[in-house]
């Protein structure tokens, strides 16, 4: 052990076997949804109302359309890895791990879906 | 409660997308007293969330392990989470 690298120490260690990747990723997802969700915060507080008319009229312009499909994206992912460590963490039967893992990946890749094609279909003018 | 905020945010987009009728609909339930609990809670969870994530973002970096400094910070986050909810309704409220 005292010739390791720290990377291989890392390296097959944890409930999943691996883990620094997924990990950075949980941090950069941190990042962007930091930036976004105060984006989101500070266009809430500024539109003069929460009414059909003003906050449909904001997110179909380009710029809010976009920022809020990056913010479910990113969060969406970041809740998809949090998520992911608790049912690793504490389902300890392969199966019903793999189950929850698999409806976990359905439920975060359904509404991610469902939210950007809510976003692009007032972007795009379609009242769907 | 993540999960739950992720749900609520699906349902706006979803309610928007939906058209005037339906979002009148959501407006309704959210801005109803039991909507309005769901609401304050979820932005009470999620500035928590946030302020805890700054904390371990600090953490990662390797600084704040002293004693003190981590004890003040773990106190001090979840203060400064429920500051920023009540900051946020009232510049909502205030509308």
């Amino acid at each position: 052990m005292a010739h390791d690298t720290p990377i291989k120490r890392v390296r097959g260690l944890g409930s999943a076997h691996h883990g620094a990747h997924h990990w950075l990723v949980q941090r950069f997802t941190a990042i962007g949804n930091l930036v976004l969700s105060i984006w989101l915060i500070a266009s809430i507080i500024g539109l003069p109302d929460l009414s059909y008319a003003t906050v449909s009229k904001w997110l179909a312009q380009p710029v809010s359309a976009t920022a809020m499909i990056l913010l479910v994206i990113s969060t969406f992912w970041h809740a998809r890895l949090g998520l992911q460590v608790l049912i690793e963490d504490y389902l300890h039967n392969s199966g019903t791990k793999f189950a929850a893992l698999a409806a976990l990946n359905l439920a975060v890749i359904g509404g991610c879906a469902f939210a950007i094609f809510s976003v692009a279909s007032l972007a795009f003018g379609g009242a769907a | 409660m993540a999960l739950v905020g992720l749900f609520v945010l699906v349902w706006w987009l979803g309610a928007l997308a939906s058209g005037p009728a339906y979002y009148e609909t959501f407006s309704g339930l959210m801005t109803s007293i039991p909507g309005y609990v769901v609401l304050v809670g979820l932005s009470w969870a999620f500035f928590t969330h946030l302020m805890s994530g700054l904390r371990h973002f600090v953490l990662d970096i390797g600084a704040g392990y002293e004693l003190n400094t981590n004890k003040v910070w773990s106190i001090a986050s979840p203060l400064i989470a429920i500051l920023l909810t009540a900051g946020f309704w009232a510049l909502i409220l205030n509308k």
